[in-house]
């Protein structure tokens, strides 16, 4: 305004101005212009002062003075392009091209050039002054002392700054802000290893002034400060102030160049940076300790000291760079924006402090969510991790990311054709303890759970896995995993606690407190929570719920529990059945009582049989003399235990016919006669092909003991009286197929009790019996019969009851029936025709329940075998 | 002569069979008696046709109709070694509200040129009649009727042709290749 309003005067007195007062103007204007170009550019020549002065009072009288500001400043600007700015930026040429930047030859190269541009900076204010003193003296003069002394300096200094950081701006290379991250960069390592030094020297002292550090940490800085200061030794502060005095005077004359907001940019990626660095270094592939404190400690004793440091030194300067945060560049916008302006030191380091540690949280979280797998891999091994990212999560909130990555990492490292069931299950169940920690009301877990559940019911073997881990407590399973921690069944006795717990409740009957209670205790769900699936209360974390969710349903597998035990009661050779009573007791608090009931006869059963058993050889014992006169072949009853089952509640059981050795039979047959004289009217009915034997073979030079199946048994006691056997005469002997036989046999050639060869014809296996300890040695001798041994030995043996998918393929050969019988009725039938008659008349046990998607790969398996024919949607019978 | 010219027109014959059929008692005319004695027929018969599925025999076989478990098709394929070998019957089966205290009505529904079975595929067989047993079922009544092809009884004809030509097995051959028609859906 006031440009305008005087320029707009000289317009109206130009007519008026007399020759001598043009002469006089042009005259006092060239010598203005003269000494104007003498002061900037003599070097530090101010001796032509007085006549600029003259001159600009002189201008200034003929209301020009507007003209001898715009005049002066354009010249200054001119001369600090030329003479500054090129000057500054010729130091930095060199290392545009290189990425690589010698760390002590930034530090030099920027300290010079400040200083070199500093000083011209310096010396044009002292002109700048100059005018201000010509101008303000002639105003002086005018208005009598009436004028504001200051005014002209307010208003021209401003403008210089201005002028000065426009022109830098202008020309500013892009290399130069990573120059300035390369100093700050190798400054704060520089202090960061005095710092680190210091800690190992005396950590005593350090962790003491850590603790009253973090006490206060809300406290004001200065606070802080002192008990520092107390602290620290003396010598190690005093260098860590000349270096943070040395990047201080760096920083101050950066600023003075209006480089603020590129200077803090860069000073603070710089911190960055190195707060990163330190994470990852802290926090690492060690998943075994809690890292967030140390991280915490660090950023108290490095970075905050640092920028304590700083800001006090820069103190002064402080409010001029709120003046100046109108110039902020924009490429400075991510950091500053968070701090625009230092007000009072104590805040700006509080945000400091809570913008580096949020950065810290975040770094680690990112670093914990990308190794979460490994992490859960571990677990319980790595809980602290686990409660690390936990803190972090709660400080950051970002557990979509945890989600996200996650799931990703599953579907890329476990959801593989070649990962283990088994392995699949622990690490899901890892998972869920681990998140469970994370997130107590179990949001994420339901959104991280989702793809391996879907994955595991595509699995055959999940219900088999499932039932091995619920009822293998901490025996073999633990040398497998090496953590007992897997275990289902420790789960299930937390369950039988929290029932026990819930009991207690229930004696003082405190539904309405409880209610109160639970209505006190109300939380929203987290943000991520999916509405539909119903509020937390209903999604408590229940790992064996969540396991036996995947499965859909409860009856399968309590279906396959039953068929487990079958196979272990069956394999029993004593009566103790208590880890099986334990184990079915806790399913029951589960499944419900009802669901268990055929378990539980079986288990009686067993207990019963211990019962029947000892009656049975009671009521023999004068008997048994009587048996023993009659030859030595026959055996003392002693040695038969029975298992006398249910065969109704109890798995279907193999059919496998046997011959047993006759000694044996006559025992079995004596065995069954008495349990008929004392139980009638219900009879034994031998299945000879199950149950376990222990035998000893006895040769010229050694004794061996085995525990086998009785078809083991059977045919190694067939070399009893015969050293060698065709395998056709062998299976006829011991009444079995030649192909089972086969199998069965691998048993004692692979113990080296028995040799093979080709017999005359080449179908014939001819065995022999090995009398020398021959080939034992290789199996390592551990032929004692240990239990153990032989079930792995046996791996291809026969389960003694059906499995599970064994059922499954019958239920199909009845469907595979019925289709069949109708079709041979009813000619052609389309798929759903088959589907609803199969609904409709196929309600043997079990019924018919499978979805018509899964009749269609039926039938389109019976086409492939030939069976059936397709043509236009109907089924036909093959001819 | 009734019976010869049923089968002097057999495609003729055959047709006039259907309605006869749908005279005899069908789904419409049984429906599932919804008394306590139904649900014990039902699953009676539930059992038999699990046990007929189930048994493997070759060469008979029925099955239910779509939505009635009391009326069934049966199959069945004449024995090797007689003049049937190689032909398919057809049959209909229908179990009565009391079965298995009375037989079921069972019929040729392919026309069969047999001495006891007559043009509209009414079946003479004792064990349908007076000497049923609830012992039977719908497997032993199939395996009857698959052996009553094969050993007709010619004392008491239902078609005199029939019983007459008995005798003359390779002129019976013929005539039964020259009247069967094979049961289509």
């Amino acid at each position: 305004m006031e440009d305008w309003s005087s320029s707009a005067c000289n317009l109206g007195i130009l007519d008026t101005l007399s020759n001598d007062a043009v002469q006089e103007i042009v005259e006092s204007y060239n010598g203005f212009c003269a000494a104007t170009e003498t002061l900037l550019c003599g070097a530090g020549d101010l001796s032509v002062g007085s006549e600029f002065v003259a001159d600009v009072q002189s201008l200034c009288k003929h209301g020009l003075e507007s003209l001898v500001r715009d005049h002066f400043l354009r010249a200054l600007e001119e001369t600090f392009e030329k003479n500054g700015a090129f000057k500054f930026w010729r130091h930095f040429e060199a290392y545009g091209k290189f990425s690589e930047i010698g760390d002590e030859e930034v530090q030099e190269v920027l300290c010079k050039a400040l200083e070199e541009i500093s000083m011209e900076k310096q010396y044009q204010e002292k002109c700048l002054l100059m005018l201000v003193h010509a101008l303000q003296s002639y105003k002086e003069n005018i208005s009598e002392g009436r004028h504001n002394s200051d005014a002209e300096r307010v208003y021209l200094f401003p403008k210089y700054q201005l002028l000065v950081s426009s022109v830098l701006m202008a020309t500013l290379p892009p290399h130069f802000p990573e120059i300035l991250n390369w100093y700050f960069k190798g400054r704060l390592e520089e202090l960061s290893t005095i710092m680190s030094g210091e800690l190992n020297d005396d950590g005593e002292i350090q962790d003491k002034a850590e603790i009253s550090l973090n006490e206060k940490s809300k406290v004001s800085y200065r606070v802080g400060q002192m008990e520092i200061d107390e602290c620290y030794h003396q010598g190690m502060l005093s260098e860590n102030n000349k270096l943070v005095k040395n990047i201080g005077k760096v920083v101050r004359d950066l600023r003075s160049l209006g480089f603020t907001s590129m200077t803090e940019d860069a000073y603070a990626s710089a911190i960055f940076l190195l707060l990163k660095a330190k994470v990852h270094e802290l926090a690492g592939d060690d998943y075994r300790n809690s890292v967030l404190e140390s991280i915490k400690q660090w950023i108290q004793a490095v970075p905050l000291q640092f920028l304590h440091a700083l800001l006090v030194y820069l103190g002064d300067s402080i409010s001029y760079d709120s003046v100046s945060s109108g110039l902020k560049s924009p490429l400075a916008s991510r950091p500053s924006s968070f701090y625009p302006g230092i007000n009072t030191p104590s805040e700006g380091l509080v945000r400091w402090k809570l913008r580096l540690e949020y950065f810290a949280y975040e770094t680690l979280q990112d670093l914990r969510i990308a190794k979460l797998f490994e992490i859960i891999v571990d677990y319980p091994d790595s809980s602290p991790a686990i409660e690390d990212l936990k803190q972090c999560l709660e400080y950051t909130g970002q557990h979509s990311k945890l989600v996200e990555s996650f799931i990703s990492a599953l579907r890329y490292r476990l959801l593989t054709a070649g990962a283990s069931t088994n392995d699949i299950l622990h690490q899901y169940v890892s998972t869920i303890k681990a998140l469970r920690t994370i997130d107590p009301a179990g949001v994420f877990l339901e959104a991280v759970g989702e793809p391996i559940r879907d994955y595991l019911r595509g699995r055959k073997d999940t219900i088999k896995c499932i039932v091995t881990m619920l009822t293998d407590g901490t025996g073999g399973n633990s040398n497998l995993s090496g953590n007992t921690g897997d275990s289902l069944l420790e789960e299930l006795n937390r369950d039988e606690e929290n029932q026990e717990n819930i009991g207690l409740d229930d004696d003082f009957n405190t539904d309405d407190k409880q209610a109160w209670i639970n209505a006190q205790h109300w939380e929203p769900d987290p943000v991520e929570a999916d509405p539909l699936k119903g509020s937390r209360n209903r999604r408590k974390v229940d790992i064996l719920g969540m396991i036996v969710g995947i499965i859909g349903s409860k009856d399968q597998l309590v279906n396959e529990y039953r068929v487990m035990l079958a196979e272990k009661l069956l394999n029993k050779s004593d009566y103790d059945i208590d880890t099986e009573i334990r184990t079915l007791e806790l399913l029951k608090i589960h499944f419900g009582e009802s669901s268990m009931q055929k378990c539980e006869i079986m288990l009686n059963d067993l207990i019963d049989s211990k019962r029947t058993n000892t009656n049975v050889k009671a009521t023999i014992n004068q008997p048994s003399q009587r048996g023993a006169e009659l030859g030595d072949t026959a055996l003392p009853m002693d040695i038969l235990n029975a298992t006398i089952i249910s065969s109704n509640f109890w798995p279907p059981i193999q059919e496998e016919s046997l011959v047993v050795p006759q000694p044996v039979e006559q025992l079995l047959s004596d065995y069954a006669k008495r349990f008929n004289e004392i139980k009638i009217p219900r009879k034994l009915l031998w299945k000879k092909n199950l149950g376990a034997v222990k035998l000893e073979l006895q040769f010229e030079d050694r004794q061996v003991q085995f525990t086998v199946a009785p078809i083991h048994a059977a045919i190694i006691m067939q070399f009893q009286g015969q050293a060698s056997w065709t395998s056709k005469n062998l299976a006829a002997a011991i009444g079995v197929p030649i192909d089972v036989l086969n199998r069965r046999i691998n048993f004692w050639t692979s113990k080296g009790i028995l040799a093979e060869s080709l017999g005359e014809d080449s179908n014939e296996h001819l065995f022999t019996l090995v009398e020398g300890i021959v080939d034992t040695s290789k199996n390592g001798g551990g032929n004692s019969g240990s239990r153990e041994d032989i079930l792995i030995g046996d791996e291809e043996g026969e389960q003694s009851t059906a499995s599970v998918e064994d059922q499954l393929r019958k239920e199909m050969t009845v469907y595979e029936k019925f289709i069949v019988g109708m079709l041979t009725n009813f000619g052609s039938m389309a798929l759903d025709r088959i589907h609803n008659t199969l609904k409709m008349f196929c309600i043997a046990d079990p019924p018919y329940d499978k979805t018509i998607q899964q009749l269609q790969s039926f039938l389109s398996g019976l086409v492939s075998e030939e069976k059936l024919e397709l043509r236009d949607g109907m089924y036909f019978l093959k001819k | 002569m009734a019976a010869v010219n049923g089968f002097s027109e057999t495609g003729h014959g055959y047709q006039t069979n259907t309605p006869v059929t749908a005279a005899a008692p069908t789904k419409q005319s049984l429906p599932p008696a919804k008394t306590v004695d139904s649900q014990s027929v039902l699953k009676r018969l539930q059992s038999e046709l699990m046990a007929l599925m189930m048994s493997g025999d070759s060469g008979i076989s029925a099955f239910p109709e779509e939505d009635n478990i009391f009326c069934w098709k049966g199959t069945i394929i004449g024995s090797k070694d007689t003049v049937f070998e190689g032909t398919e019957y057809r049959l209909s089966l229908s179990f009565p509200n009391d079965y298995p205290f009375k037989p079921p009505k069972v019929k040729f529904e392919t026309g069969c040129f047999h001495p006891n079975v007559d043009v509209y595929g009414n079946i003479c067989l004792d064990i349908l009649q007076d000497k049923w047993s609830s012992a039977y079922d719908v497997r032993t009544v199939l395996i009857s009727i698959q052996s009553l092809l094969g050993e007709p009884n010619i004392s008491s004809p239902l078609n005199t042709q029939a019983a007459q030509l008995w005798n003359n097995q390779e002129e019976y051959r013929k005539m039964v290749e020259k009247l069967y028609k094979a049961p289509t859906a």
